[in-house]
């Protein structure tokens, strides 16, 4: 792969970036010129698609759930190129299941990865940032993590509407020390997302939920078929990354765009339909 | 006896309304829905509960102890049940849900009400406090669902309220961001709930309260983050200065949301997402108006990332 020099090289760390959102990521910010530092499960697996370690390039073995472990990697991010720039807080899998179906354990482990993580890079790169009063902080969500429609994704939408609540927090902490903060919220990208060996399905599925299922493999049967091109989504994260003035909320995806207009439109019905009990609540004020 | 008594012992018999709030006729006591609440021996928690005997419900009720739910809601009689309920160990939820329906035979209601307030901005937070509140405000809350579901599934019918806050709404403040992110989740979570259960006769409630008067601000509630950076003391200050204006002088009467509960818990088409109070009100619709100016805005960008035809 050629690579551009770039003037104004940005550092990036990515994770999650073996395979799907992530790897097209650290490809296209290699092939503009940027420097990446990349998180994954398999180091083999990203040399393979990428490339070998280089003064731009830098794959990291990392389980993201680990603090000592992602300490360890923002440590050796640095030691290789000096800062880090902006960070993105890719990495996460898909559960399914019913929410009554899946046992405490798959759902902490799926918090695990998919939030947990984010909230260990954090900690991490925040002081980073702060202290050069500027980067970028992207936390990949979903469109799950705006509405929980989906059927048999239920815990998997928790674990990106928290990534939603944390991000906005952060994005307003984050201001006062001029770190950027984006909230990332794609709708269906084809990626491997709903194949076997990616998503999970529950140990212990419950007979009860019979439609659930019947849904979901309905929703999954779409994979490979998803209308997202990751190329697209990685030309558009880097674009905003240049952004003076770039956006909290990012909804990417004709799907993502439709369906958020839809939730937010239900819930401003229901707003208004309880209107007068909402507003009920008051004690009441003697003069 | 005294006028408040009378009118209490009144309501049981005839269609009063008690402070304001409608009851349907209570004198067949025996129809009266069960309502099993988590966190019911303080907070919004204890109150429904009060506001639920005195109109003649049933009630299960749990703390983390039993002197705890006894000292507030004194000890098991007919229409009151002392629960304990550690949120983490399903044993304990096994067996209050089980002590439910030996006393009661059912549980109508559930109100996943426990739970607390963490502050801290995300980087200052460590491991241990971030797992700790979600610990019990999601993973808590998922373990008692787990358990009374099928209770519920069996009888063809059920209410499940869990709480989430307009915290789980809107977030966009210093400081609590992990404690918004547990009540954002709930909300995710419940609204897959709810659409997963409605052929079980199961309906599914999200309450987002706005403050309420309750001891959620008091130090004893509201945890503080134990490693301070001082590079947030503006906003240690202005999480401070909240705490000392605004406990225990919220907007928000309980009694009213615990009656609104109550009316809902009754009503053939309740709320999927209930606001309550007219800061809740007023932050849910301007998150709402300021997402929809920023998918407006950013519209070019969102739909750019298809492939194309």
């Amino acid at each position: 792969m050629t690579i551009k020099f770039m003037k104004n090289a940005k550092i990036w760390l990515v994770t999650g970036a073996s395979q799907g959102l992530g790897l097209s990521l650290v490809k296209k910010l290699l092939e503009s010129g940027h420097k990446v530092a990349a998180t994954t499960r398999n180091i083999k697996s990203i040399e393979n698609e990428v490339g070998p370690r280089s003064a731009f390039f830098l794959p990291l073995a990392v389980d993201v759930t680990s603090q000592a472990e992602v300490h360890q990697a923002v440590n050796q991010v640095v030691a290789h190129f000096g800062t880090i720039d902006v960070l993105v807080n890719n990495a996460g899998y898909g559960q399914t299941g019913a929410v009554a179906e899946l046992t405490d354990k798959e759902i902490r482990q799926v918090f695990d990865v998919n939030f947990f993580s984010q909230i260990n890079f954090i900690r991490e790169v925040m002081p980073i940032l702060k202290e050069k009063n500027s980067g970028h902080i992207f936390n990949i969500g979903s469109i799950g993590g705006y509405t929980g429609e989906f059927p048999g994704l239920g815990i998997y939408s928790a674990t990106k509407f928290a990534i939603s609540g944390m991000t906005e927090a952060l994005s307003v902490e984050g201001k006062a020390f001029g770190v950027k903060v984006t909230l990332v919220y794609p709708g269906g990208f084809r990626t491997n997302f709903f194949e076997p060996t990616s998503i999970k399905n529950p140990v212990k599925p419950l007979e009860d939920y019979s439609t659930v299922h019947t849904a979901q493999a309905q929703m999954q049967s779409h994979s490979g078929s998803q209308e997202g091109d990751p190329d697209k989504f990685s030309d558009v994260l880097i674009g905003v990354s240049e952004m003076k003035n770039p956006p909290v909320h990012l909804f990417l995806g004709t799907d993502a765009y439709e369906i958020a207009h839809e939730k937010a439109k239900k819930v401003q019905e229901e707003l208004q339909k309880f209107k007068s009990l909402s507003i009920s609540t008051g004690f009441e004020v003697t003069e | 006896m005294c006028l408040s008594r009378l009118v209490s012992v009144g309501a049981l018999f005839f269609k009063i309304p008690v402070r304001g709030i409608n009851f349907i006729n209570l004198s067949n006591m025996k129809d009266n829905k069960i309502w099993l609440i988590t966190g019911a021996s303080q907070g919004l928690g204890l109150i429904l509960a009060k506001t639920l005997l005195q109109n003649g419900y049933r009630v299960a009720g749990s703390a983390r102890d039993l002197p705890a739910i006894e000292v507030a809601l004194g000890s098991k009689t007919d229409s009151f049940l002392p629960i304990v309920i550690a949120l983490g160990d399903e044993h304990t939820i096994q067996l209050a849900v089980q002590q439910t329906l030996d006393h009661f035979g059912r549980i109508d209601v559930l109100v996943n009400n426990a739970g607390y307030g963490q502050s801290g901005t995300i980087e200052e937070l460590d491991d241990q406090e971030v797992r700790n509140n979600f610990s019990v405000n999601v993973f808590g809350l998922l373990n008692v669902t787990r358990a009374v579901l099928p209770v519920m599934r069996r009888q063809n019918s059920g209410h499940i309220f869990n709480l989430s806050a307009i915290g789980g709404f809107s977030a966009g403040y210093p400081g609590l961001g992990i404690y918004a992110a547990t009540k954002f989740a709930v909300a995710g979570l419940s609204e897959a709930l709810s659409e997963e259960v409605k052929p079980f006769g199961i309906k599914v409630t999200i309450v987002y309260p706005g403050f309420f008067r309750t001891s959620f601000l008091s130090t004893g509630s509201l945890q503080v983050a134990k490693n301070l950076n001082p590079a947030y003391l503006p906003v240690h200050q202005a999480q401070h200065e909240m705490r000392r204006s605004m406990d225990g002088k919220q907007f928000g009467d309980p009694e009213k949301l615990a009656g609104i509960l109550i009316a809902m818990s009754e009503n053939p088409d309740p709320a999927l997402h209930l606001f309550l109070g007219v800061d809740a009100m007023q932050v849910a619709s301007d998150k709402i108006k300021s997402l929809q100016a920023e998918l407006t805005k950013w519209k070019k960008t969102t739909i750019s990332t298809s492939f194309d035809a």
